[in-house]
């Protein structure tokens, strides 16, 4: 079955990988694989909101690279920070 | 400045483009934080690690799923305008304004309880950070209500519409930025370790 790519099944994605992240929490998983996920699942939510909530997907590349540039900046950062004190 | 462009060229920024010069240093003051508390945090592990179990996921994850969902309704809002559908239009923006409303809620009750627990800027590192981010935060979804409130009075005076929607599109923009920002926060502050 074909899962149709559109703003009610990106919130709906978005939501379950909320969920996903409270679980994580919630269990009190810890440890850089878990980062790591989480990191990506930040990613990815964050992707999802530049490019499909705001519609840059077909703005110039200077502006996606700005706004795609911070966000793999700050969570790359991040997980920087967390392999140092793992 | 105008959204009116080809499927084919290249689209420019959607709404006003002074919002995304104000949006771009929202984000890069923002950026600096976060990298900031995850740099404080390498020197206080054990401080970070402790403090942090005493946050409230649950009305963390309830705020992120209101956050998400109300972007989700301003999405539907840029949509209804594009097609002409000025009271569907309104009536997103007002839902999208009910969500922000519910994260003031449930965040103040969150302030509420640790401030309950004598818990301020000066308690430790930790909560320096807790409380200095999430009110940072809290003061632009306050200011991304603002807003949309303008832009939903604007809409119901009539001064939207399929070809002169610029207004909603950088209400929408500045309000999708407040939405990213707390992405990153609540994974960050409330459940990394």
């Amino acid at each position: 079955m074909k899962i149709p790519y559109n703003i009610h099944t990106i919130w709906l994605l978005m939501v379950v990988l909320t969920l996903s992240t409270y679980a994580l929490g919630k269990l009190g998983y810890g440890g850089i694989v878990v980062v790591f996920f989480l990191l990506l699942t930040a990613v990815l939510k964050g992707g999802l909101i530049i490019r499909d909530f705001m519609e840059l997907k077909e703005v110039s590349l200077l502006w996606r690279v700005i706004m795609y540039g911070w966000l793999w900046t700050v969570c790359i950062a991040i997980a920087i920070t967390y392999m140092i004190s793992i | 400045m105008t959204t009116e462009t080809f499927d084919t060229e290249v689209k420019l920024l959607p709404g006003d483009l002074a919002i995304w010069f104000f949006i771009f240093m929202e984000l890069l003051v923002f950026g600096i934080f976060f990298i900031a508390y995850a740099v404080m945090r390498v020197q206080n592990i054990e401080m970070f690690n402790h403090y942090q179990l005493t946050l409230n996921r649950e009305l963390g994850a309830a705020n992120t799923l209101l956050l998400i969902t109300s972007s989700y309704f301003v999405v539907r809002a840029v949509h209804a305008i594009k097609l002409n559908k000025v009271k569907q239009c309104i009536y997103w923006l007002y839902a999208a304004l009910g969500g922000g409303l519910g994260f003031l809620v449930l965040k103040s009750i969150e302030y509420a309880d640790k401030f309950s627990e004598g818990i301020s800027l000066s308690t430790n590192t930790f909560y320096m950070f807790y409380l200095s981010l999430t009110m940072f935060h809290f003061l632009h979804v306050i200011l991304g209500m603002v807003i949309l409130f303008a832009v939903a009075i604007k809409a119901q005076r009539g001064a939207y519409s399929a070809h002169d929607h610029i207004g909603v599109e950088t209400g929408a923009s500045y309000w999708h930025m407040v939405d990213l920002v707390w992405i990153v926060l609540f994974p960050l502050v409330y459940i990394m370790r």
